[in-house]
């Protein structure tokens, strides 16, 4: 999407603004990008404007290859809670750089079996119509699983539960 | 080896306390109407008067509001700063102590907007209450907030590290359900505390699963309600009623790693920031304290307070807990002597994210505490805060 002002009538109520657009505009074609420094090529998450290693102003957006291990995670019940699952919401660190992580859900994943280490990939979720970045354990990984129906309910709830 | 530069050690005194009873059902409260019973209680309580105050600073609700609403004629001196309550009184501390205002009012409230229960959803008042409300991008001043379902926000990231923590260091739920357990029996002594019948380990680990692998038990419990502080100095607190408690040390901390999903490792988080501080500015140690405030608003904060405070190493917060758990009394008894948050904390007492231990803390060193008074307590440790955004800590002391 080329123009700013389409990509501001896409994502209506978030605040998008000079420093997380290019974020914003990937995502419209199921891009994951991230900040990057042009100079010293550190990756730095959320979007700013200065590069917090070497402060070179020269920042850009660049695909990540989408492939991490889970640093942590949680699985969030609703209000009933228990055993019928939850949605899993991790942070993912990235392969390009330690400690360079993505929050987004884990989907098609024996939740049980999530744990710090698991190997993930990226995948795509819709949002209102829009699509979501979110993981899944890479084939043949143990917390590797199917999709299910809570997969797909997890993406419309919203973070406040 | 003697402390660091801290000119306002000791220069500064809380003189009044006062608060707003923590309720869980409670009607017809304001954000401003709660700070206003607190304040004018801390004022009653130290006998001064709105002439006296010249110096403002509270968390949410603006001390402009305040200053009007109590007819304080003159302030030299205000500021809202977002972190309790560490942020507002090491900024009072330091007002005070530079000479920029004298006698501060100092105050912090919950309020239970509409996601924190089922019941506050149902009052309409709490539902338009948040009309106007700042968002986390308010605070953060940038647009990058992810706030979709797979967002590291607020509790979520939370109890993810507590899973890592967990994860790392091979503990079960059960040295978590310890936090628990030592905050809600210190709180049957308290009659203000709102969580007050005792809690077992068979009943943490049967408590509904909230986010994993923290339990209804291990996350504050929401609140109506205000603590309010009068500071001044050290000189003109021995003119006033109350026994004088002295900001010792107070300090804030934060890294360069501060935000939930980017912090690198507990090893990065404020915490370890305001420990390494405190313990270089005080003249007092650990084993001074008579009194610990850790906070654990969620309960695995806890242990990586004991941990960075140095009480253990990283990761044997755990185990600390089991070798210092007086089992006849079902609580933490630190070198059998000392409490850990004496009045129940924010999982019992009421979630203020640390206020209500400031309270506890000035009372317990004024010695007028009466079942759970620790009788001669000279020294309290009050650290609030989490990993990121507002780890704070201070050491209080009887004058």
């Amino acid at each position: 999407m080329d123009s700013d002002e389409a990509l501001l009538e896409a994502w209506p109520g978030v605040r998008i603004d000079r420093d997380n657009i290019e974020y914003y505009r990937a995502l419209l074609d199921r891009r994951l990008v991230v900040a990057r420094c042009r100079d010293c090529r550190t990756w730095h998450h959320p979007p700013r404007s200065v590069c917090p290693r070497c402060w070179s102003r020269s920042i850009g957006a660049e695909p990540v290859s989408g492939r991490g291990t889970v640093a942590f995670s949680t699985i969030v019940h609703g209000r009933r809670g228990g055993s019928a699952g939850g949605r899993l919401v991790a942070a993912v660190e990235l392969d390009e750089q330690e400690a360079l992580r993505i929050a987004a859900l884990v989907v098609e994943a024996d939740q049980a079996a999530v744990t710090p280490g698991t190997e993930v990939e990226l995948t795509w979720l819709e949002r209102e119509g829009r699509p979501v970045p979110a993981f899944r354990p890479v084939a043949g990984s143990p917390a590797a699983a199917r999709a299910t129906a809570a997969d797909e309910q997890a993406v419309q709830e919203g973070a406040s539960s | 080896m003697s402390p660091a530069r801290y000119p306002a050690r000791d220069q500064v005194a809380i003189v009044g306390v006062g608060r707003s009873p923590y309720s869980r059902d409670r009607q017809g409260c304001t954000p401003g109407s709660l700070v206003i019973d607190a304040t004018i209680a801390a004022l009653r309580d130290c006998g001064l008067g709105a002439g006296d105050v010249d110096g403002i600073c509270g968390s949410m609700v603006a001390a402009q509001y305040v200053q009007a609403a109590l007819g304080i004629p003159a302030v030299t001196w205000f500021a809202n700063p977002p972190a309790v309550i560490g942020n507002q009184i090491v900024a009072a501390v330091a007002a005070i102590a530079s000479g920029v205002c004298d006698t501060a009012l100092v105050y912090h409230h919950a309020y239970r907007l509409p996601w924190a229960s089922a019941a506050a959803a149902k009052d309409p008042f709490r539902r338009r209450s948040t009309v106007g409300m700042a968002d986390s991008r308010s605070f953060w001043g940038t647009g990058h907030v992810d706030n979709g379902a797979g967002s590291m926000f607020g509790a979520v990231p939370y109890a993810a590290w507590a899973g890592r923590y967990l994860h790392d260091y091979g503990y079960g739920r059960d040295r978590l359900g310890l936090v628990a357990i030592n905050s809600r029996t210190n709180a049957v002594s308290n009659p203000d505390a709102v969580y007050r019948e005792p809690l077992t380990m068979e009943d943490y680990l049967d408590g509904r699963m909230v986010r994993e692998p923290l339990c209804v038990y291990d996350m504050d419990v929401p609140i109506d309600g205000a603590d309010a502080f009068v500071l001044t100095t050290a000189e003109r607190a021995r003119d006033l009623p109350h026994p004088s408690v002295l900001v010792h040390a107070a300090t804030l901390g934060h890294t360069d790693y501060g935000s939930e999903e980017q912090l690198r490792d507990l090893d990065h988080a404020g915490q370890v920031v305001v420990a390494r501080r405190l313990w270089e500015i005080s003249e007092l140690g650990r084993d001074d304290m008579d009194l610990l405030y850790p906070y654990e608003g969620f309960s695995n904060i806890m242990l990586c307070w004991l941990e960075n405070l140095g009480f253990c190493g990283r990761g044997e917060a755990g185990d600390f807990m089991v070798e210092h758990w007086d089992d006849a009394q079902q609580r933490l008894l630190v070198n059998g002597r000392v409490p850990v948050n004496s009045h129940g904390g924010s999982l019992s007492e009421g979630g203020t994210q640390g206020s209500g231990a400031v309270r506890e803390a000035v009372r317990q060193l004024r010695g007028t505490l009466a079942e759970r008074q620790v009788h001669g307590a000279r020294a309290a440790l009050v650290t609030p805060g989490g990993f990121y955004f507002n780890s704070q800590g201070m050491i209080l002391r009887r004058d």
